[in-house]
């Protein structure tokens, strides 16, 4: 093919090299790092990460942090338990490295489940002709009219307290904003005119969905998930802080909390480190999640 | 009217901070403008014209635009000296912005005659009523009914609103507009009632006027000058008649050629080859010498000054000296 | 081969708002012979775009007949439009908005061949994208970039790329070069010509800007809110201007000349909305030759010789003013 009439080939770029593919994640990761204090949460939150993985290492389950020690009951922060011990005589620095594999898994898990069910319901709810987006939409804003603890409360106390009805009911708690979020962006970006370009290029529906509808909503989603996790810990706490949770003697964070509020006078230590755990994991995923939402965009170049 | 100097640019740098780069947006930049006379400032995407005239009114976003140096002379004053509550008094006063978009200068939970009003109230000691009343005539001076002075932006078409954007602009008889593609956004038919307002207005209140466009067609019908920017710089300035009759730099010569024309039928287009540089990384020497056909060795590495051609004309290339024959280009241009 | 490769008849499209019907496209009748280039100008509004997505397929019509190489587009099925697209692409006005920001620009230009199946191998679709980036003149060290790493004038190569992609013979160029400035827009548009005479491609080339349009067409209609006022020859247009409106818009061009200043043919008031039209001509609100017998029935394209055909009621009169 002859293509010597084009005007603007001989501009020299050619000497240019190539760019490599450049993965998205590598010039996200490049916007993210310029953000300190994402960087001070992702640095607080693998530190978390990595001391729930060793757990196990560093603390005994069966013989630290379950068994109990009346000789040792409620001794403040000294060299031998660095945060002290509560009222049965447990390290809680052991319990809090352990609490961590009960939240954070669950936390996860339940918002992935949330992630994946809301979305699609959402992206259904956006996608779909209009009587199908209100049907969808207004269930959606029964859910939303009741509290999600209050919701993730009824269902456990009608399902029962246990780790997976635990999950069930924060899961459900958390799909309605999901479906919200992903059904605002795919709203906004079917009315984009690359989605129409998609259509004249012969695209059928599934293919606009996943390959250019869900790429360009995902920002938002990844955002408000990394701020649902936090949530999502703090509604496991709260949960297990009233019962209906992680049962003792597993070592969760709400529920430690819970247990040493009768000695909150005399032992400080028992609820001021479950509470710091707690509050040091959600101030670094809200700090993570915020960092995200700027280094996601991808027409933001610096 | 005088040759009194309204506003006078030296030497004027600006440039984009980020991390990473610093984007070069105008570079030694040298402008002026008398009492009464309007200066169509013409150039691409990128070229530094906006920021040049947000600069004259002090409004580059800092961070991340920084002044790096330079003087903006206006009546004698130095604004890029002067103190915020001088600069306060000057915008909107003696010197008024009109911009691009008319769709989003206007406030759109304020009615039309309100927000006239509310400059005049700002700027002239009066009365609330005596605003109102004189916003009221601003409104006919630009052919709106006052009996619309109640109603809100989105009850106003395009070229309405832009029409409100403009009495806004005059209503304290500045002395200077600064308008940054003020019919880009409308349709033809409407641009031309607007353009002819602008002829109008001018004339009737002896203002001076930057005006700032890419279309060259719109500064032959309006402007008594013309300065053709190019990544930052002036690459050439003088009358309409000088630079519209016989363009020296090859710049102008290839934006005109880049226009299809009206009046004749060509079979191809001519256009500049390239694109404009990245300002962040600009050539060495003159900027346009990678697109220019005539570059030479020198262009690559000196850069040319700016010399007078005839009369007003100053143009900013080593070519002009002899060696380029402009007849033969005005041929084409023609 | 002077046959018509695309032929609208009577075509109309009517949006339902809840101030009344809008009448985007109304009883519309137009054809484009092989090969040639048919300028649809007009202004914001006035439906020419909604024409260029009804010939995709893009927008259902209300009624009348879009028959592409004596085929009705209005009366295809989903697969029978499928198969429509490879012959009939669209290049769109705003090249930031329509390309998938998350696509590289290979992935961007090589989609519709994926999706047609035209390449087997990955080797060779990695092959007819660098071709294809070759031929619209798109340095190669781009095809991993993302579409905001390229300037406007790139970005629209590559909706030309994407659009050439599939070997279309007919290309619905909506507003090609409006958002580009104008060293690069002549750039775009010789392109776009190189690129006819070599595929013997047909456009529809829809804009607002009256001085390219006769650089690029071969024939031009002018719309006016929904309906089509004036159609001729480029040069026969330009020569022997008949409508009012046509005359208007082509004196409101501003003109590098200054010595043409502007010889104004003055309109009254803006462009009204196309809501609920009354019948009649649609222009004789603003036009300085309206009559009563301009209102109250609407008009036909008359044919005044050499196929100019317009539609004002007073084009004989008007034929003999000089303006």
């Amino acid at each position: 093919m002859n293509t010597t009439i084009i005007p603007s080939k001989n501009q020299g770029s050619e000497i240019l090299p190539e760019k490599k593919k450049k993965s998205q994640l590598v010039s996200i990761w490049k916007r993210l790092k310029k953000n300190k204090l994402a960087v001070a949460g992702l640095i607080i939150l693998s530190f978390i990460g990595l001391t729930a993985a060793f757990a196990n290492v560093l603390f005994d389950y069966n013989t630290v942090v379950i068994q109990q020690n009346a000789a040792e009951r409620l001794q403040p922060p000294s060299a031998k338990h660095w945060l002290g011990t509560d009222e049965l005589g447990r390290d809680i620095l052991a319990r809090i490295v352990h609490g961590a594999r009960i939240s954070i898994p669950i936390a996860f898990t339940t918002i992935l489940i949330a992630t994946v069910v809301g979305g699609l319901i959402g992206a259904i709810s956006g996608y779909g002709s209009k009587r199908v987006d209100n049907f969808i939409m207004r269930i959606m804003d029964i859910f939303l009219a009741i509290p999600g603890i209050l919701l993730s409360i009824a269902i456990v106390a009608a399902l029962g307290p246990s780790l997976r009805n635990l999950l069930i009911a924060i899961s459900i708690a958390n799909i309605p904003p999901f479906a919200r979020i992903v059904r605002a962006s795919v709203l906004s970006i079917r009315n984009e005119e690359f989605i129409e370009a998609a259509r004249a290029i012969g695209a059928n529906g599934v293919r606009i969905i996943f390959k250019h509808i869900i790429p360009n909503s995902m920002a938002p989603v990844i955002v408000q998930a990394t701020l649902c996790i936090a949530g999502s810990i703090l509604e496991i706490a709260a949960l297990s802080f009233i019962g209906l949770g992680i049962q003792p003697p597993a070592p969760e964070w709400g529920a430690m909390l819970s247990g040493g509020r009768q000695y909150i006078r005399y032992a400080w230590w028992i609820c001021a480190f479950p509470g710091i755990a707690i509050m040091l994991t959600i101030l670094s995923l809200n700090l993570l999640g915020d960092g995200l939402r700027d280094a996601l965009d991808p027409k933001l170049k610096n | 009217m005088t040759d009194r100097k309204l506003l006078e640019i030296r030497n004027l740098n600006v440039e984009y901070r980020t991390d990473d780069e610093i984007v070069y947006a105008v570079n030694s930049l040298d402008l002026s403008l008398n009492s009464g006379e309007s200066l169509g400032l013409v150039g691409e995407t990128g070229a530094g014209k906006s920021t040049t005239a947000l600069s004259i009114l002090q409004l580059v976003a800092d961070p991340p635009g920084k002044t790096t140096s330079g003087e903006i002379l206006f009546e004698g004053e130095d604004l890029l000296k002067a103190k915020k509550d001088f600069l306060r008094h000057i915008r909107g006063n003696k010197i008024s912005m009109i911009f691009q978009d008319p769709m989003t200068s206007l406030n759109p939970v304020y009615s039309v005659g309100d927000q006239i009003a509310e400059v005049i109230y700002l700027h002239e000691k009066c009365s609330k009523s005596e605003a109102q009343q004189k916003a009221a005539e601003m409104l006919e001076t630009v052919g709106i009914p006052k009996e619309r002075y109640d109603e809100y932006p989105h009850q106003f078409s395009g070229g309405m609103k832009q029409r409100v954007v403009i009495a806004m602009s005059i209503a304290c008889s500045p002395q200077l507009i600064l308008a940054d593609e003020p019919t880009t956004a409308l349709d033809v038919t409407i641009q031309a009632q607007v353009l002819e307002l602008m002829n109008d207005l001018k004339v009737k209140f002896n203002t001076s006027l930057l005006l700032i466009t890419h279309d060259l067609g719109v500064v032959a019908q309006v402007c008594d000058r013309v300065a053709i920017m190019y990544a930052g710089e002036i690459v050439e300035i003088g009358t309409v008649e000088e630079v519209f009759e016989n363009p020296k730099h090859p710049y102008t010569v290839g934006l005109f050629r880049s226009i299809p024309q009206l009046d004749e039928k060509v079979d191809r287009l001519k256009p500049i080859k390239g694109q404009m540089p990245d300002p962040t990384n600009l050539p060495s020497g003159c900027k346009f010498h990678p697109r220019c056909p005539h570059a030479i060795e020198a262009c690559t590495k000196i850069q040319p000054a700016m010399t007078n051609v005839k009369g007003t004309h100053i143009v900013k290339c080593f070519i002009h000296e002899g060696k380029f024959e402009s007849t033969e280009l005005m041929e084409e241009v023609k | 081969m002077v046959d018509n490769i695309l032929e609208v008849r009577n075509l109309k499209k009517h949006f339902k708002s809840k101030n009344g019907t809008l009448h985007a496209v109304d009883d519309v009748s137009f054809s484009i012979k092989r090969g040639q280039t048919l300028g649809l100008v007009g202004e914001s509004g006035c439906g020419k775009s909604t024409i260029g997505r009804l010939i995709l397929g893009l927008h259902q019509a209300t009624s009348g007949e879009i028959l592409f190489n004596g085929q009705d587009i209005c009366k295809m099925n989903k697969a029978q439009i499928h198969n429509l697209r490879k012959e009939l692409q669209i290049i769109f006005q705003d090249p930031f908005a329509s390309l998938n920001p998350r696509m590289t620009i290979g992935e961007i230009i090589g989609e519709p061949l994926l999706i047609y199946k035209k390449v087997k191998r990955r080797a060779e679709l990695d092959s007819e994208v660098r071709r294809l980036m070759d031929v619209v003149g798109l340095s190669k060290r781009f095809i991993n970039s993302y579409p905001h790493e390229l300037d406007g004038g790139r970005r629209q190569r590559v909706g030309i790329a994407r659009a050439l992609s599939l070997n279309p013979q007919f290309i619905v160029c909506d507003e090609p070069v409006s958002s580009l400035d104008v060293s690069i827009q002549a750039q775009v548009l010789n392109l776009l010509k190189d690129l006819q005479a070599e595929y013997g491609l047909t456009y529809l080339f829809i804009t607002h800007d009256l001085s390219v349009v006769k650089y690029f067409s071969d024939k031009i209609a002018v719309m006016y809110l929904g309906q089509l006022v004036e159609g001729a020859e480029s040069d026969e247009l330009f020569k022997k201007t008949i409508h009012p409106y046509t005359q208007a818009l082509l004196s409101a061009i501003p003109v590098p000349n200054i010595h043409q200043k502007m010889k104004r043919v003055k309109l009254i008031g803006e462009i009204t909305s196309p809501i609920n039209p009354e019948p009649g001509c649609r222009f004789a609100k603003r036009c300085l030759y309206a009559q009563e017998k301009c209102v109250g029935q609407d008009l036909e394209l008359k044919d005044f010789g050499n196929s100019h055909f317009c539609s004002c009621t007073r084009a004989d009169e008007l034929l003999n003013v000089t303006l």
